[in-house]
């Protein structure tokens, strides 16, 4: 026998409440690293190299306010743009409001170019930019509803009072969210008589040593103007968007505060009772030699592998289980990708790991200061 | 015989509350190497408490108790400890074997302390298992086990270590008649074929007679020390 032998033979001694005790630290691990993940998509979307070349111009007041359209020619002569596009939010129902997927009125032949990454076959994409009803879908929305490429669909305004009725012409694949529908801004123009506004602009800067000078020039060009602009990268437009739902990182900060204490209740309380009961034995184990470090050792090996197996048992499920299910789907649109990163795995373990640690100390410190005399008048 | 456990004027006072409990009261004598002695007294008399102090698991308020030449108030907890696993092998009342490790584990424990391979391990426990006779028991689980073997495999952990005391705390206290007397006779070999020192805590007379020497005690005071008949 070995004295990790003993410890685990110490730990599988009650194999219901060992059982009950790994399930409950694994749920709420389970729970910690979904909310992490999901805090993770939410907050930092994906960002390539190209993303850290597009800029949004918006309404300095909010998002809900448009913008003239005619800003663009002025935007365009910035130095450092590249290339800009009109970029209207259209948030239509296709049949039924719980088919939703983002759509936008974009500039067919200029929008590509905003979004480089994204992978289009030149020919539907020619197709797309000549015809002014057609549209291009991600191919996530276009496997989720099976359509082809001709198929005809109707959009149903809510924000805006009309029904763009469309054909797909093209698929769009990789880079970008695969769930996007791009239309003409044109035809949401002709559709909406001319209106003349814009939800934002969308542009690329030649590089990124433009970024900011573009930022300032754009900004400062519509100062005082009837609609003022505020313009930021995507990522800055993507993080103020999230934050529209309100506080979440304190609100999944403040969930995960209750699980973390929740799981030390849990861990503490087995630690407490295996312990208790054992106090006779821990005596003899001081009895025939064992020291009080070497006590407390065994005391927190055996904490720190109940909560590590509770920890990866619920770390390494939330991996699994994300990592095998369509969580788009799932998700119904909400979560496009939901990747449990090394780095959360690594959080999570590093957790249950201190948890194991930190639940045992009270009790492992009472073994200590027991003298074996006290210990052994403990009854079984 | 040369003493290995020499105590001199030795006081324990307990405390409880506010009030002090004098459990030994200025106690001197001398253990010769290979004795058998037997502590007898009734409850609170101060037996366990001698017991407990030759064996290093309590300290006295006053006085010495030398153990081969190591005063052992004067260790650490982490010294004592260490000494503990090489001079002490406990007999208890109630076994206090590990109920989740069988008969041969149970006898290794001590021995995980020392830096004795396996195999060196396996020897030692294997001999020790032989000389209280349930070699062929030793992979049983103490609940397999009757009370009498328990207590058997307890006095195999006691010696395995060969260790310069074996202090019993009422060995057959929790036995029957025919269990306490194998226990008995296999404590008073232990004494006279491989000479080791013991030290028996008994209530009963029966088993004090198994002892070469009986200590009285009461109230904390040594009454008599008187020779067993042979």
């Amino acid at each position: 026998m070995t004295i990790a032998g003993f410890i685990l033979r110490n730990a599988l001694r009650n194999k219901r409440r060992l059982t009950l005790t790994i399930l409950s630290v694994s749920l709420s691990l389970f729970l910690f690293t979904t909310l992490q993940t999901a805090l993770r998509e939410l907050t930092q979307p994906p960002s390539t190299s190209d993303s850290a070349l597009r800029l949004i111009t918006r309404h300095r007041v909010s998002l809900a306010n448009v913008l003239p359209e005619k800003y663009q020619y002025r935007i365009q002569q910035v130095p450092g743009v590249e290339v800009v596009s009109k970029f209207t939010w259209f948030g239509g129902i296709y049949q039924d409001e719980k088919n939703f997927f983002p759509q936008f009125a974009v500039e067919p032949e200029k929008i590509f170019r905003i979004f480089t990454e994204a992978k289009v076959d030149p020919l539907e994409l020619d197709a797309f930019i000549k015809e002014r009803t057609a549209c291009i879908v991600g191919i996530k929305t276009m496997e989720r509803f099976g359509w082809k490429i001709g198929d005809r669909i109707t959009l149903r305004g809510t924000i805006w009072d009309c029904n763009p009725e469309l054909v797909i012409r093209g698929v769009y694949r990789e880079g970008i969210d695969e769930t996007n529908l791009f239309f003409h801004h044109d035809y949401f123009n002709e559709l909406m008589n001319d209106l003349g506004v814009t939800g934002t602009f969308w542009l690329r800067v030649r590089d990124e040593a433009a970024v900011q000078p573009v930022i300032d020039a754009i900004d400062a060009s519509f100062r005082n103007s009837d609609a003022e602009t505020k313009t930021e990268t995507e990522r800055a437009f993507q993080l103020g968007f999230v934050s529209m739902f309100g506080n979440i990182k304190m609100l999944i900060g403040s969930i995960s505060t209750v699980i973390v204490f929740t799981m030390v209740l849990v861990t503490a309380s087995t630690m407490s009772m295996a312990i208790r009961e054992r106090m006779r034995e821990l005596a003899v184990l001081k009895a025939i030699g064992f020291n009080g470090r070497q006590v407390f050792s065994l005391i927190l090996a055996e904490s720190f592998g109940l909560a590590m197996a509770g920890g990866l048992l619920g770390c390494v499920g939330a991996w699994a289980l994300f990592s095998n299910i369509d969580v788009y789907k799932a998700t119904q649109g909400f979560f496009i990708k939901f990747d449990v990163t090394p780095h959360i795995l690594a959080s999570g373990l590093l957790l249950a790991g201190l948890l194991g640690a930190i639940s045992c100390i009270a009790p492992a410190w009472a073994s200590i200061r027991m003298s074996v005399v006290t210990g052994l008048k403990e009854t079984d | 015989m040369t003493p290995i456990v020499q105590i001199r004027e030795l006081t324990r006072v307990y405390q409880q509350g506010e009030i002090d409990v004098t459990a030994l009261d200025n106690i001197s004598l001398d253990i010769p190497d290979g004795d058998f002695v037997a502590l007898m007294g009734p409850s609170g008399s101060g037996k366990s408490t001698l017991l407990h102090i030759m064996a290093g698991i309590d300290r006295p308020t006053r006085g010495s108790c030398v153990v081969r030449g190591v005063d052992v108030a004067k260790l650490s907890e982490t010294e004592l400890a260490e000494w503990r696993n090489h001079h002490i092998g406990f007999v208890f009342q109630t076994f206090n074997l590990i109920p989740v490790l069988t008969a041969f584990e149970n006898v290794e424990m001590p021995l995980l302390l020392t830096g004795l391979t396996a195999s060196e391990r396996r020897a030692h426990v294997e001999a020790a298992l032989e000389l209280v006779g349930l070699k062929d028991r030793m992979h049983h689980q103490p609940r397999q086990l009757s009370g009498g073997q328990e207590q058997r495999v307890a006095i195999a952990r006691a010696l395995v270590t060969d260790p310069t005391l074996i202090v019993a705390d009422e060995p057959t206290g929790n036995l029957d008649a025919k269990s306490a007397t194998e226990v008995l006779n296999l404590l008073v070999a232990l004494n006279r074929d491989a000479g080791k020192t013991i030290i028996m805590v008994t209530h009963d007379p029966k088993a004090a007679a198994h002892a070469r020497r009986v200590l009285h005690l009461e109230k904390g005071e040594l009454l008599k020390d008187e020779e067993t008949p042979r």
